[in-house]
């Protein structure tokens, strides 16, 4: 029986985690392989977002691999305890999320067992023996189709790319696994965590609307009418690259190729041209509503609203008729909290 | 000190995309369809490097150490256009490894060969890499070329101090930025944040880096059995790239004024059922 194992390096379950086990659960049916979710975590209690880990239905097991030595992140000791999973558990293909902690073990932990790595992998099949994989090139403008046959095989999946799994978590026999930590092969050291707040408190991977900024906002200033926008109807600010770069907001706010995966149910793209490397961000977008002053922007090809004009005239007219209409139900400013935001 | 950085040659990722074509046979996008430019991470990986150097003559005056920029590229002779371009930003050097005649790359086979270049540099202290690269955004070469030297290695850090025998690293994590010591040697993937936006060249230093000559170094000098690299490459196959379809028609919302736009798009919207 073939074996594919989802590695989480972490201790929380959200939905892209979710969705890295759906990706291995859709290929694992094809396959008829079987799926193993792996957490790497300091402790193998108080696991967040855990459900019904010991229903004995679920084809999917969870195995946490704990030690007190992971409690703060090293990259060393994430790979040795990834690799000692594997040497165990032999899975022919191996499955991350998108995460950033995860983006820097899994090409570390292929180079180490000598497996083919495929990134930002959106779409998964299996071909007889063969897996078959599907990833935006060229900033998005072309999708390669890769063929693996040979296997070890290490996977990053991109977010908002899959059905995440929502069923439960079988428990593993033993589902806690010994593994030993090497303090000594430490090299890097976390010394200081600097949080950048989300825009409005909403954060943007959970929002179900999102404003967001380009170069064409010319300046700081023009966040603060976004954040005004995003406050009325309760969503969270993004940002181009380009806005980043400038140092208008802080770089956790780009969205795109680079920055966050996002899938609102809208995304008001304001001053932003709708360049691919922005635009593969956003693919999981339900509406997307254009304003630039550039009728031949590239985003009015995306979008399924557009209005051609300069934002500092239209963000206010979208500002004062949501206030007026909103007078006319509670008086009150609407709530900005997301269903489901932390 | 001695610091490397890894810059490769790609297709301008900036290009419209209305132009851009694919080429079935090669696999890859159509030749000549837009400008060979530095992938934009290893620029941003180039400013940092520059950024290092310039804090330390500003903290010790003429260091009794100082530090030195090598700029590295794998590729055929057209990828000297980029270690011009590290050139002409001062780098102080720029070595070609040349790939003319060899089988295409792919992110092991490249990682393994800088990282015999960074051994024939020996002592080098860090190594810089982009995060991934603009056009198959692979985000491999720098994390492999740590695992093959057996160093330090921090991922998407956007800014490096030097302090003591240690370097600080600014990496992005999924909720904002952390602050990494690195033991020396070491090896950073860098990412884009304000302060690493890379710095236009000076026209003088441009047209000295056009006359600079470049060592070039081949794949034999650098690695005993080079076929072996290919060989022994773990790896996916390309089947196929094509061009994703899109056929959305976007609504243009029309109105005399502003205010009128503004409505139309709102009921536009509860039309949908997004407010
Ligand atoms: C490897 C790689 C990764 C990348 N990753 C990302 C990424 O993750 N995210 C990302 O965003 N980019 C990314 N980029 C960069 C991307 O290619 C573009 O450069 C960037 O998205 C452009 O940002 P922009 O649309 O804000 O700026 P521009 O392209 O300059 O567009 C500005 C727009 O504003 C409009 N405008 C000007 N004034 C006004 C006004 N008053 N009112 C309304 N509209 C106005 C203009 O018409 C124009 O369309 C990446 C690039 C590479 C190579």
């Amino acid at each position: 029986m073939r074996t594919v194992m989802v590695l989480l390096p972490t201790s929380r379950i959200e939905r892209t985690e979710r969705e890295a086990i759906g990706a291995a659960r859709a290929l694992s049916r094809e396959w008829s392989a079987n799926v193993q979710v792996a957490l790497i975590a300091p402790t193998a209690e108080g696991i967040e977002g855990l459900r019904g880990r010991t229903e004995a239905s679920s084809d999917v097991s969870l195995w946490i691999a704990a030690h007190p030595q992971l409690e703060a992140y090293s990259p060393e000791l994430y790979v040795s305890a990834s690799e000692q999973l594997i040497t165990r558990a032999r899975p022919e293909v191996i499955v991350f999320p998108s995460r950033t902690i995860a983006l820097e073990i899994a090409p570390r932990l292929a180079y180490r067992i000598g497996a083919a790595l495929a990134t930002d992998v959106i779409e998964l099949r299996a071909e007889g023996e063969a897996v078959v994989i599907t990833k935006p090139v060229y900033g998005g403008k072309a999708h390669a189709v890769l063929v693996a046959q040979r296997f070890p095989l290490v996977l990053c999946v991109r977010p908002r790319a899959f059905d995440p799994f929502e069923g439960e978590l079988r428990a593993g026999t033993p589902h806690d696994l010994q593994i030993a930590c090497d303090p000594s092969s430490v090299r890097t050291q976390l010394v200081q965590r600097i949080q950048e707040d989300a825009a409005a408190g909403v954060s943007l991977e959970e929002a179900r609307v999102i404003v967001s900024g380009g170069r064409g906002l010319g300046g700081p200033e023009g966040f603060r009418l976004l954040e005004e926008l995003a406050r009325w109807l309760g969503g969270a600010v993004g940002a181009s690259r380009a806005a980043c770069d400038a140092g208008w907001v802080p770089a956790s706010w780009q969205i795109g190729q680079t920055g966050k995966k996002v899938a609102p149910d809208l995304y008001i793209a304001v001053g932003i041209s709708g360049a691919s490397q922005h635009i593969v961000g956003i693919s999981g977008a339900k509406c997307i509503v254009a304003i630039n002053t550039d009728p031949k922007a590239p985003i009015f090809k995306v979008a399924d609203l557009g209005i051609v004009g300069d934002y500092r005239a239209v963000i206010p007219a979208l500002i004062a008729e949501l206030k007026r209409t909103h007078a006319g139900s509670s008086g009150d400013r609407p709530g900005s909290s997301p269903e489901e935001g932390r | 000190m001695r610091i490397v950085v890894c810059l490769t040659q790609i297709l301008d990722p900036e290009m419209p995309p209305s132009e851009f074509r694919l080429d079935p046979q090669r696999k890859a996008a159509a030749e000549g369809i837009g400008q060979l430019v530095v992938s934009i991470f290893d620029e941003n990986a180039l400013e940092v490097a520059l950024q290092v150097r310039e804090h330390i003559l500003e903290r010790k005056g003429a260091p009794s150490d100082p530090v030195e920029i090598v700029a590295l590229t794998v590729g055929p002779p057209s990828a000297a256009d980029v270690l011009r371009k590290a050139l002409s930003l001062r780098a102080d050097r720029a070595i070609l490894i040349s790939s003319e005649g060899w089988p295409p790359l792919e992110g092991a086979i490249v990682a393994r060969l800088l990282a015999a270049a960074v051994r024939r540099l020996h002592p080098v202290d860090l190594v810089l890499c982009g995060r991934e690269t603009g056009d198959w955004h692979g985000g491999q070469v720098g994390s492999f070329l740590a695992e093959e030297l057996g160093w330090a290695s921090v991922s998407f850090v956007s800014r490096i101090e030097v302090e003591g025998e240690t370097f600080l690293m600014r990496r992005q994590s999924d909720e904002g930025w952390e602050i990494v010591r690195a033991r020396r040697p070491a090896v950073a993937t860098i990412t884009n944040d304000e302060t690493n936006v890379p710095r236009l060249p000076k026209v003088r230093d441009t047209m000295l880096a056009a006359r600079a000559s470049l060592p070039v170094w081949t794949i034999p000098e650098l690695v005993e059995d080079p076929h072996t690299l290919w060989e022994t490459s773990a790896r996916v196959a390309v089947r196929e790239l094509f061009i994703p379809s899109s056929s959305k028609v976007c609504e243009l919302i029309e109105g005399e004024t502003v205010q009128e736009k503004a409505v139309r798009l709102l009921e536009a919207l509860r039309r949908r059922r997004m407010l």
